[in-house]
């Protein structure tokens, strides 16, 4: 996703656009640019990183303009490069575009651009547009034929928009399949991805629909359809939010929106090809040593990954916490350390690193934002492209670090001999499921889980158990908890429990367990047992499972009953269940979900 | 915008309350329920109202008029008979014009906020047609939706008996297209149907409702949406021409005009004493207690989480709790409402020869408009007493028999 944005005014809009991607960011950070016009040509200061980083360095506000375009880019595939970045300009430099989407046909577009001595400078989709409007103005015509003209050359989906010395008054653009609205304010006119573009300066608006384009200037606008150049009559809108309701796109926390975009998120690690995961998993075979390294959440899905490589694959994967790592574990020559984490800057993952580096280890990441310092850093690199995650609380990144690891380990297993072929297609096809798992579980649960927060919010002091994989689920799940709800709760296995905190058992505090399926038989039934040594020390019990017997049996105080999944993925089923639980928890509690006190969401200090 | 109010429903299971009023003009918290719909109304921009009413509808003709006091033009659409919330809105289209939305609203739903400016919103920032949606406890009884990525609604399974579910249902407020009335038709009024029409040529977007919200099916639920509107006072409201000696007044309280408090009485907010109302020596009034205008109530009664229409008189020595009492009811003194069973459990109610769970541990009594009960009852938790009845004193001596 990225975020389009563009002003024509009768004094210098180059501040402005820069607040203007500042709103937008949220769609996408990785690179951002701004083009001008001011005399001759267009000019553009583009580079990678966050906005207010990227306004600073380029020195944006120092160039002047009356109308500009801007660009935030988050990529999912392709290089985070200055050159990739948004604006693009044409060979002669002065018609600078902007796109949003995917242009299916650029390959073809671009060769036959090339074979008519067009250069390119980037390896974007998004270049051929420039080329294409310079190349359609060969034949004489005005812009706005030669705009026209590229537009229906496009195939795939597009927000473009585009300016030029040769109508230095205008602001041109159009699109399919991708969202694009104008602003209409005082004497100066707006154009946007979304709302958030021009939301500080104006709140009447004119949605653009998909195969139509308008020319922009600052007195009006006029909208036409691309096909037959109709003009196109609409109601001016009147926005009558705020700016994070827009953002949040109707939900009423980010957290629950990134809560609910997991089926999709899973999805896209579900599409990471599979040679890439074999790349990786080959040399997670050769490595010496297996370190799964991170902090926070991130450790809680390393550990997952732990007990996923040491059931599934047969190797010792050791998950370390990154702050610890360097003095906990002597990581050498021929060790591979895989890191992980969603924003590549955590100061502690880092450090870990480059210390591995220095020692001679191999490394690797799992990363969710493209240039980031650690996707840079690592040898070998997989994006999880879960999108910009905003709440601090890790959700959607944390399941797909689960998912990626869990693939990884599926990948090892086959190439290992620990399982085979068909097990190894039997457990994708269980992987392949999840999201309509997750989503099923989502809209059928979300109730059951609201309630039983709302009835145990009160309660600030818990134990959070499980046995197996579920111990990372235990732990995670109290992280969530004690992140966004402020509640006091410690992640344990339950075996552990007998030596030494059940001492702590009395009718004040409460213990959460979190379940195997039943057909795990060894697991769930010590699970049963370590619920019985509670509930006889007078402790209470809350569970989340999926066993009717159970739920029937009257052992626990009360509990989430889960839909049956099978046991390689059920836990991740419990992950999600135990968001939705914190989730309501905090909001019952009227806690600050999206920015709990003392949180930052990338903490890049030691 | 123009809004669309649906107020003809009877309230099959608001007995004794059903009877004689629509249920929007039941009070809660001193105020009919559809003054705060058309509230909510107001605050979002909206002028143009139109309100269907059913067969009782004449109170809210008589009360609100052409809407002057409210700020609002009404217009009322009469449905003659039950026939359903389909063909109520069939019978309002002409009151709407093609290409516009429209704003539709059950006027059986109490939130604690404006959920209209929720969906507004929604429907603004999406430009697609919007419901709102909540999280109930129970889901039994409403349309359950399924939601995408987008929040975009995908289907909408109404009253599930296949399973339990736990999802965000319908919580009855909508922005619809113009269009909406020839799906419904086509769709033989069935508003299911026309919603499942709607999602496909349109779709449908979601607007979550995270607050307060109660949908008033049954008798008990004006007692939690009392509890829920009491909780959004921030101020007290005294009148200035109020009677008041030596009593004590805690907490956010609304009290009415003429009323008069006699000393030794405690009253503690949020509470609501309506204009005329007599408040006797030494009466307590508990949280959340809702007494309508020109009631009387007698030495040392207490009162607690129960709403009183209004007219009533309420003998010495009494206890309410948990309870809701119809207009111009009349309590014999010593009369206790008994607001638990023995052993705690849920208390159900007998509705119809049924029993219906409430989910509710405390709970007392429901009076029917107009019935005199004589002195010295007890009344057992969740009975529901009909209206206009006559119960004589309770004797104890001489006993039976002699």
């Amino acid at each position: 996703m990225c975020g389009i944005s563009g002003i024509i005014s009768s004094a210098d809009v180059s501040g402005k656009l820069v607040e203007s991607l500042r709103n937008l960011e949220y769609r996408g950070y990785d690179s951002c640019g701004i083009a001008l016009l001011n005399g001759a040509g267009a000019t553009v200061r583009k580079n990678i990183g966050y906005v207010a980083d990227v306004a600073e360095k380029e020195l944006f506000t120092d160039v002047k303009g009356r109308v500009g375009i801007a660009h935030t880019r988050w990529a999912t595939h392709g290089k985070v490069t200055s050159g990739n970045a948004h604006p693009h300009l044409c060979c002669g430099g002065k018609t600078a575009v902007v796109h949003n989407g995917i242009i299916t046909n650029y390959r073809k577009l671009k060769s036959d651009l090339i074979r008519k001595k067009h250069s390119f400078k980037s390896e974007t989709d998004s270049e051929v547009v420039a080329h294409l409007i310079e190349e359609n103005l060969k034949g004489g015509g005005s812009l706005e034929a030669a705009f026209i003209k590229a537009l229906r050359m496009l195939e795939g989906s597009f927000a473009v928009a585009m300016i030029s010395p040769g109508e230095p008054e205008k602001i041109f653009c159009g699109r399919n399949e991708s969202p694009l609205i104008l602003g209409l304010g005082e004497n100066e006119n707006y154009i946007g991805s979304d709302f958030n573009a021009f939301v500080e300066y104006t709140r009447n608006a004119v949605v653009l629909e998909d195969g139509e384009y308008a020319v922009v200037s600052r007195e009006g606008y006029e909208i036409r359809r691309i096909g037959d150049l109709e003009p196109i009559e609409r109601d001016i809108l009147r926005i009558e939010w705020d700016v994070e309701t827009a953002r949040k796109g109707g939900y009423p926390h980010y957290m629950l929106k990134e809560i609910h975009e997991q089926p999709s998120t899973i999805g896209q690690v579900l599409e990471i090809p599979e040679e890439h995961i074999r790349e990786m998993a080959e040399k997670m075979l050769s490595a010496r040593n297996l370190f799964l390294m991170g902090v926070g959440t991130t450790y809680y899905s390393a550990m997952m990954g732990q007990y996923y490589f040491s059931s599934i694959a047969g190797i010792p994967a050791y998950a370390l916490s990154s702050d610890e790592a360097p003095e906990s574990a002597s990581i050498g020559r021929n060790d591979l350390v895989l890191a992980v984490s969603q924003s590549g800057e955590t100061y502690d993952t880092l450090r870990a690193l480059k210390t591995a580096v220095k020692n001679g280890a191999r490394t690797a990441a799992i990363v969710n934002v493209i240039g980031s310092s650690m996707a840079r850093m690592a040898e070998s690199v997989i994006m999880q492209g879960s999108g910009p995650e905003i709440c601090v609380v890790s959700t959607k990144a944390a399941t797909s670090q689960m998912l990626t690891l869990m693939r990884l380990a599926l990948e090892v297993g086959a190439l290992n001999g620990a399982i085979k072929p068909a097990r190894k297609k039997a457990l994708i096809e269980k992987l392949n499921g999840l999201p309509s798992v997750i989503s099923d579980f989502l809209n059928e649960y979300s109730g059951f889980a609201r309630s039983l927060a709302q009835r145990h919010a009160g309660h600030d002091s818990w134990l959070y158990l499980g046995r197996g994989v579920y111990y990372p689920v235990a732990l995670e799940s109290a992280l969530k908890v004690k992140e966004v709800a402020y509640q006091h709760a410690e992640g344990m296995p339950a075996g552990f429990l007998k030596h030494g905190t059940i001492a702590l058992i009395d009718d004040k505090i409460r213990s959460m367990v979190f379940f195997p399926p039943q057909a795990e038989k060894e697991l769930f039934k010590t699970t049963v047992s370590a619920v019985e040594e509670i509930k006889a020390r007078g402790g209470k019990v809350v569970a989340f499972h999926s066993s009717k017997s159970l739920a029937n049996s009257g052992l626990l105080d009360d509990q989430l009953l889960l839909p049956k999944a099978h046991p390689f993925i059920a836990p991740i089923v419990s992950i999600v269940a135990a968001q939705l639980y914190a989730y309501f928890t905090a909001t019952a509690l009227g806690r600050n979900v999206d920015k709990p006190r003392a949180l930052a969401k990338s903490v890049t200090v030691a | 915008m123009k809004a669309l109010i649906l107020a003809a429903g009877g309230g099959n299971n608001m007995a004794p309350f059903s009877v004689s009023r629509p249920k929007p003009m039941l009070h809660i918290a001193g105020r009919p329920i559809l003054d705060y719909t058309l509230e909510m109304l107001r605050e979002s921009g909206f002028t143009d109202v139109n309100i269907v009413r059913g067969p009782f509808g004449d109170s809210i003709h008589k009360h609100y008029g052409t809407g002057a006091k409210t700020g609002l033009n009404i217009n009322y659409i009469h449905q003659k008979k039950a026939e359903g919330i389909g063909h109520a809105v069939l019978l309002a289209k002409k009151s709407f014009n093609p290409g516009d939305h429209f704003l539709l609203i059950y006027s059986d739903i109490v939130t604690d906020d404006n959920i209209l400016s929720n969906v507004l919103q929604t429907f603004h920032f999406s430009h697609l047609p919007t419901a709102g949606i909540v999280l109930p406890e129970e889901t039994g009884s409403f349309g359950n939706v399924y939601l995408d990525r987008d929040m975009r609604i995908t289907k909408i399974v109404e009253k599930p008996k296949r399973k339990d579910l736990g999802n965000y249902v319908l919580a009855g407020a909508f922005v619809l297209p113009y269009s909406f009335f020839d799906l419904l038709r086509k769709a033989g009024g069935d508003m299911m149907r026309a919603f499942a029409a709607l999602i496909k040529k349109e779709g449908m977007k979601a607007s979550i409702w995270e607050q307060g919200w109660i949908d008033i099916g049954y008798p008990w639920d004006i007692l939690t949406a009392n509890r829920v509107i009491m909780d959004t006072w921030k101020y007290s409201m005294v009148h200035r021409d109020i009677n008041v000696k030596d009593a004590k007044i805690k907490g956010p309280v609304h009290i009415e005009e003429g009323v008069e408090i006699r000393s030794g009485a405690i009253i503690e907010g949020p509470s609501f004493i309506g204009r005329g109302s007599y408040i006797g020596n030494n009466v307590l009034v508990r949280k959340y207690s809702s007494i309508g205008p020109e009631s009387i109530v007698g030495f040392g009664v207490e009162l607690k989480n129960c709403v009183i229409f209004g007219k009533a008189s309420v003998g010495r020595l009494s206890y309410i709790g948990d309870s809701v009492i119809g207009m111009n009811v009349g309590i014999g003194s010593g009369t206790m409402t008994i607001n638990q069973n023995i052993d705690k459990s849920e208390i159900a109610v007998r509705f119809n020869g049924r029993k219906v769970k409430t989910g509710m541990d405390k709970l007392g009594a429901f009076i029917g408009d107009g019935t005199v009960l004589g002195g010295g009852h007890s009344i057992r938790a969740g009975s529901v007493i009909g209206a206009g009845l006559t119960v004589p004193h309770h004797h104890t001596y001489p006993p039976k028999g002699r």
